[in-house]
């Protein structure tokens, strides 16, 4: 006979109402309180609840059967193994949703990369309304019923040992490949966590060798593939086609892994353009007086950093520059070297700005929405002048705007403005797909968050074609970059998340100061060249081994 | 529950807790909160440590809640509403608080040439949890007559057909029950638990099936370890923690109700 149990908090208050005669509540709130319990309650076994709490979310086919699958024939307990792109958070979000809707998952923990904590703990609250809290002080694991953490953070002491004294319904873990060997720390500690309903996600379920799977399965649902000597034995020594599809077979019970071609989403065409600028001789002196600063003093330059922010920001307005400038200047209390009189005065002689007439034509020609994303406060600013001295109407757009005003922001550019001046890409869960044009004002060094630019417009679910416009001014760094590295690497013509892939496998974290590294230190242009090349022969080879891999994966 | 259905219900829940609705209008209402639910819903502690501490004139918050997108309301500064929303489920949570308990006596006109007698009654909602890794709800209203020990179900419904008041009506006397609310409380649990068992229990014979399959497979995988280390144990527990089917009866809300004899 199975457990019955009885709440006998409500008995104890009612006798002792009996006792003391009251106090009584209403008919109406009687009435009230008895319609909201039966609002709240979930009539079948099957079937989701969670998209009718979630009227601003509209997740595609694939995520809700996901979801279906993990709650009906999973028991809670699945690798999530979507290729990149695919809204594998929406799936997790989802089916933690469902959960703690039906009341079986009250406390949670959910161990990401420390660079996606707050972007995680962002979305659950913002598109799932879960209260996620983000770990920051050793109370909240205690104190806080969902908690997103760094596994690095999660693992060390003391935080370690609170942790295991937890009772967790449900454990997320994202990234789950880094899990794939299982002499690590990570393994350990993730094999001690009680896991009553565990998702692990991961785009790469195979990266090299068939026992990361193993690894994977284990972790989820020890016994699963067998033990470590079964699984040896069957499919590494004695591995054939057969045993290959019997293993196929037995990993999709615990994996569901969506492909982009089998998602029957119609991604629209990217129409990339990359339209070169030409400097106005005035913008060109700068810029080379700029450059020249390598050859002075660079002790009171700072960093190479700076020298390079300086030549990007000399191509995406003199009021960029401007900033840096000024700022470097303060340093020397009215004692400032000749030579930044002799750039400021390059500064004032430059009257118009080449990019931005060639942005007012292009924008003019559209007649359209447009996004314009650049890296520079000042220029967003002196865009947004610039812009209504002609006669077209823009709104800015930070990633520092509260959500609020993000909200509002959006909708303005929606219904009243042409131009939306943006410095970033704005965080997840800002949707623009009502806009086709994308003007990239001037380049990020980093690839991904590019990628996360063009994610606002093109992403599942556009409907029209999607034009980007790269600008690049001729004979600078800015035409380097374009030219040498994210043209050759087919960077724009990539879907949203392939990119992610392969820089997963390059193990490439540091991107933006590898850049670095090449601009300044090379001595000639030749030599950056050879360098840039030697990166991009390590992306496309990289690139192989993301294709050469899949075919290990499961499907 | 449709969005005209919410803005329905918030009406009720803040009149029903005499909170003033200052504006009320297609799609959005402004509730002057009373301080008691000011305390209840705005979660400001401190304000209101503040206020008794140094005997401030407390100054309860006006809230506008918008049930539905229309021109005026998007340009509204306020809450939006919708069925999973945080603040929605915050007020259920509060209607379920604090309509718990009742007690209630039919409204009849007696001419007065005779004393009307009315019958105690016992009633209950209860909410049926059935659980294992998955879960379903059923709801159940009853009542036990506290004079004949008939028990009675969709009571609820009964009671709505009826025109109920706080106060004993005129010409009105109240039978005291025979048995006792404790003993009439037992009854109906008895009584739900009867019902339970003649109930098609395959869901928790199923769950028991993927129970004793993931634990035959822990098993195999621990198989040629003398001792079993401690993850072995966890993940036991974790699986019966998943699994293991329960029943978990929980009363939504009830009380006594004084009614007129039917037959």
């Amino acid at each position: 006979m199975i457990d019955i149990e009885f709440d006998t908090s409500w008995k104890k208050g009612f006798l002792e109402r009996v006792e003391k005669d009251g106090p009584w509540t209403s008919w109406e709130l009687y009435q009230l309180s008895l319609e909201a319990a039966t609002h709240l309650s979930v009539p079948d076994f099957d079937g989701l609840q969670a998209p009718k709490h979630l009227p601003h979310l509209t997740p595609l086919p694939h995520q809700l059967e996901v979801a279906r699958q993990v709650v009906e024939k999973m028991n809670g307990k699945a690798i999530l193994a979507d290729e990149v792109g695919l809204g594998k958070t929406i799936e997790a979000g989802l089916i933690l949703k469902e959960y703690m809707i039906r009341g079986l998952v009250k406390k949670v923990l959910i161990l990401v990369p420390a660079s996606l904590v707050s972007q995680w703990a962002m979305e659950l609250n913002e598109k799932f309304f879960i209260p996620a809290v983000q770990q920051k002080k050793s109370y909240v694991w205690e104190q806080c019923d969902v908690v997103v953490s760094s596994i690095d953070t999660a693992k060390k002491s003391p935080h370690r040992e609170i942790i295991y004294q937890q009772q967790y319904d449900m454990v997320i873990i994202d990234e789950a490949h880094k899990l794939k060997n299982n002499k690590t720390k990570n393994y350990e500690f993730v094999q001690n966590l009680k896991k009553k309903f565990c998702l692990l996600l991961t785009a790469t379920p195979i990266q090299n060798r068939i026992e990361e799977i193993f690894n994977l399965v284990s972790l989820l649902k020890p016994g699963h593939l067998g033990n470590a000597a079964y699984f040896t034995e069957m499919y590494e020594k004695k591995r054939s086609l057969q045993t290959d599809e019997h293993l196929k077979a037995l990993v999709n019970k615990v994996m569901i892994r969506n492909r982009r071609a089998d998602t029957g989403i119609e991604w629209s065409k990217r129409h990339v353009e990359t339209v070169m600028i030409e400097f106005s001789n005035e913008e060109r002196e700068l810029y080379n007086a700029v450059q020249a600063l390598k050859y002075y003093d660079t002790k009171s330059l700072g960093s190479q950093f700076s020298l390079i922010t300086m030549l990007r920001e000399a191509c995406s307005s003199r009021e960029a520059l401007f900033l840096t400038l000024k700022n470097m200047m303060d340093k020397y209390d009215g004692d400032a070297p000749a030579y930044f009189q002799e750039l400021l005065e390059k500064m004032n002689a430059v009257t118009t700005n080449s990019k931005a007439e060639k942005a007012l034509e292009l924008i003019q020609n559209i007649n359209d929405k447009v996004i314009i994303f650049t890296e520079y406060r000042a220029t967003q600013l002196y865009l947004q002048w610039f812009l209504k001295q002609q006669g077209i109407s823009s709104v800015p757009f930070r990633g520092g705007f509260k959500r609020g005003k993000k909200d509002w922001m959006k909708e303005l550019f929606k219904s009243r403005a042409q131009v939306l001046i943006a410095t970033e890409a704005g965080g997840e869960g800002i949707n623009l797909q009502f806009c086709h044009h994308v003007i990239n004002y001037d380049l990020p060094w980093n690839p991904m968050r590019l990628e996360q630019r063009i994610g606002r417009v093109h992403r599942l679910g556009q409907m029209n074609d999607v034009h980007i416009y790269n600008f690049a001014v001729k004979d600078t760094i800015e035409e380097h970059m374009l030219k040498l590295l994210y043209e050759k690497i087919h960077l724009f013509e990539r879907v949203v998340g392939e990119l992610d892939d392969i820089l997963a496998k390059m193990n490439m974290n540091d991107f933006e100061d590898y850049l670095h590294d090449i601009f300044f230190h090379s001595r000639s242009e030749g030599e950056m060249k050879i360098k840039i090349e030697n990166l991009t022969a390590m992306i496309d080879f990289a690139d192989q081994l993301a294709k050469g891999g899949e075919h290990y994966a499961a499907t | 529950m449709q969005q005209h259905e919410i803005h329905h219900f918030l009406e009720r829940y803040f009149q029903a807790n005499e909170c003033d609705i200052v504006e009320n209008d297609e799609g959005y209402m402004t509730v002057q909160l009373s301080i008691e639910l000011d305390k209840e819903l705005m979660n400001r502690p401190f304000y209101w440590h503040y206020i008794e501490r140094t005997g401030g004139t407390p100054a309860p918050m006006k809230l506008t809640l918008i049930t539905k997108q229309t021109e005026k309301t998007s340009s509204l500064d306020g809450e939006r509403l919708h069925f999973g929303s945080p603040r929605l489920h915050q007020i259920f949570q509060s209607a379920q608080k604090r309509g718990s308990y009742i007690r209630l006596y039919e409204q009849i006109t007696a001419s007065g040439q005779s004393f009307v007698p009315l019958h105690p009654w016992l009633g209950l909602n209860v909410k049926i949890s059935y659980q294992c890794d998955r879960k379903r709800d059923q709801l159940l209203s009853l009542g036990v007559h506290l004079i004949s020990g008939t028990i009675v179900e969709q009571f609820q419904e009964r009671l709505q057909q009826l025109v109920l008041t706080p106060k004993i009506p005129d010409y009105c006397f109240t039978i005291s029950p025979l048995i006792k609310p404790q003993s009439g409380l037992g009854r109906l649990e008895q009584y739900i638990k009867h019902r339970i068992e003649q109930d098609d229990h395959a869901w928790a014979k199923e769950a028991k099936e993927r129970w004793d399959e993931d634990l035959a497979l822990l098993d195999h995988f621990y198989e040629d370890m003398e001792e079993k280390p401690e993850c072995y144990y966890i993940e036991k527990e974790a699986l019966e923690e998943q699994y293991k089917p329960r029943i978990i009866v929980s009363v939504i809300n009830g009380g006594l109700f004084y009614l007129q004899p039917r037959s």
